[in-house]
């Protein structure tokens, strides 16, 4: 446990130092900004279902798949491309304490960008908005949302972490942590628009398909339904991918 | 009352250790062993498996067979035990780019277990011992010369006071003023910590080792003293004599002290003749030879031994072949 505390330490300063972070903040901030901005419009322009923060929260898979990777892609393939994740290795502290510090480091930083992301909203209805209208900025759901990104995150992070972990190259555990995030956020829509009922033979798809519902998660969170089961999914999740990892870091030779 | 933890017989064990890739077999067999304060120098050509050795003796790397143990504590059962007696410094030693020294050592020092009020003496005294206080302390490693970043890896190697340290290659592209001050500072480690050096510079490893193992495509080809290899592996000793004698003469009176003494003619000059006279390692002619060409009337220019250093031990041991060896 000593060891795990000295290694997020460690790695949380290393983030806060880190060039990339703060390029990765800026790409995230930029993004975000630009999808308020325009929800904002859209909003001014045409009445609709959905406050400007929810129209913004819906964007939040553009983030996760273009700034994510960015932060996940260097925490264990540069230190192997380098040699360093080996040196460290040759300390008393396991791989375990290892890859579950990179995890929380990497998931800490996310969350704070996101945190940053609230400035808009606030902003927004500090400059803009009236005593009492929670129109431009209604705060449950705001964080109703934030609650979704920070728990969809962890399984989000270790995905992300476990692509470091199987390659040298940043690019490409840059380009595997895309892909997988891509296809994990879109497998729930994509099996919900397949004509499942239709088709006897895939019917047992039907259950996992409904669990994995990435924007139908949201959607629940933003509304302040709170349901166990997408938190046992993206737990057990983020459990399996750190597993893989630790094995993977033990298994370099 | 603390009472002192038992001494183990041998720092660092290596029995039957075999590593293979595949159909590749890297390590075969090497079994060896370092006593505690022993200087060891681990010696081999190029792809003999030192490398990989050093890593399954650090627990970097899991061995195919066989058993490694450091201080007593087996690394394949108890790698977090046996790491904490052990300090390894790599191939190549990699360090992170972007921390300065002092914070380099100080994550170090935290990671090995040193005890936290413990820390700052421990960094401070490293880089003492290392030269590294006045030059080094505030700059960024990437920043470092190579000399100054073997010293940050040997410096870190001494941080928590290991009882084995192990160090690959760590004069490897260093010049030689350098090289005198990493060979000081390992020398001044004798009887301290045990350590296992690999280099491939052979004067280095003679003047600081107390012992050599070397191997040859994974196999140990010859272990020992330098000088019980010599007499091992060289079974002569020669010296090189410039006389007005002829070889017929001194024939005769080598013989005279040793029956299967040869003489050999080397290219003379100014009318003087060179010779090479070879006698067995560890006859007793070697002290009465001089005197033995004086009494038979010879005038001698010069005589002197033939030094055979390391280095001719480490070519006669790895054109050997590990059968040689084990029946040696």
């Amino acid at each position: 446990m000593r060891h795990f505390r000295t290694l997020l330490a460690h790695e949380l300063r290393s983030a806060a130092l880190s060039w990339s972070t703060w390029a990765a903040a800026g790409l995230f901030l930029a993004l975000m900004g630009g999808i308020h901005f325009f929800a904002l419009v859209e909003g001014s322009r045409a009445p609709s279902d959905r406050t400007p923060v929810e129209s913004t929260l819906w964007f939040f898979w553009l983030p996760l798949l273009c700034v994510l990777p960015l932060l996940t892609m260097r925490t264990f393939a540069e230190e192997r491309r380098s040699g360093t994740l080996a040196a460290l290795l040759t300390t008393p502290a396991s791989a375990t304490a290892v890859v579950w510090a990179k995890f929380l480091s990497t998931w800490i930083v996310w969350v704070v960008f996101w945190l940053l992301f609230t400035l808009f909203p606030f902003l927004t209805v500090q400059r803009l908005g009236t005593p009492g209208d929670t129109r431009l900025g209604d705060p449950a759901i705001l964080w109703g949302g934030l609650c979704f990104i920070a728990i969809s995150g962890l399984l989000h992070v270790a995905i992300g972490i476990l692509c470091s972990c199987v390659t040298r190259s940043s690019a490409l555990a840059a380009l595997l942590a895309f892909i997988s995030l891509l296809a994990m956020t879109a497998a729930g829509g994509a099996m919900e628009s397949l004509p499942i009922e239709s088709w006897e033979w895939l019917g047992w798809l039907r259950e996992p398909a409904a669990h994995l519902r990435t924007f139908g998660h949201l959607q629940d969170f933003a509304a302040g339904i709170l349901d166990s089961r997408p938190i046992i999914l993206y737990s057990t999740g983020t459990l399996l991918c750190l597993g893989l990892a630790v094995l993977s870091v033990e298994g370099q030779e | 009352m603390n009472e002192a933890a038992p001494l183990p017989e041998a720092a660092v064990v290596a029995e039957k250790l075999t590593k293979r890739y595949g159909s590749l077999t890297a390590v075969e067999d090497l079994s060896f062993s370092v006593a505690p304060g022993e200087i060891v120098g681990f010696l081999g050509p190029n792809g003999a498996g030192k490398s990989t050795t050093m890593r399954i003796l650090s627990g970097t790397m899991s061995g195919t067979s066989g058993r490694a143990s450091i201080w007593g504590v087996s690394v394949a059962l108890d790698p977090a035990g046996a790491k904490r007696h052990l300090a390894y410094m790599p191939e190549n030693n990699p360090l992170p780019e972007d921390l300065r020294v002092e914070e380099y050592l100080t994550l170090r020092a935290r990671l090995k277990d040193v005890d936290p009020s413990r820390v700052g003496e421990r960094v401070r005294k490293v880089m003492d011992d290392c030269d590294l206080t006045r030059r080094a302390s505030g700059r960024l490693i990437g920043q470092l010369s190579k000399g100054f970043r073997q010293r940050v890896g040997i410096a870190d190697a001494l941080l928590a006071e290991p009882k084995v340290v192990i160090l690959d290659e760590p004069t490897i592209g260093l010049d030689p003023h350098q090289i005198l001050g990493i060979r000081d500072l390992i020398r001044s480690l004798r009887g301290k910590m045990a350590v296992l050096i690999s280099s491939h510079i052979l004067h280095e490893v003679e003047q600081v080792c107390d012992k050599v193992v070397i191997i040859n495509r994974g196999r140990l080809v010859a272990q020992g003293r330098t000088e019980d290899l010599r007499r091992e592996l060289l079974p002569e000793v020669s010296f090189t004599i410039v006389t007005r004698a002829d070889e017929a003469a001194l024939l005769a009176a080598c013989r005279t002290i040793e029956a299967a003494a040869t003489v050999a003619a080397l290219p003379s000059a100014d009318g003087w003749n060179s010779f090479r006279i070879s006698l067995p390692t560890g006859s007793s002619a070697r002290e009465t030879l001089a005197g033995a060409l004086i009494a038979a009337g010879i005038s001698l220019r010069e005589i002197a031994e033939d030094r055979f250093g390391l280095e001719d031990i480490f070519l006669a041991a790895t054109r050997r072949t590990p059968g040689e060896a084990r029946r040696s």
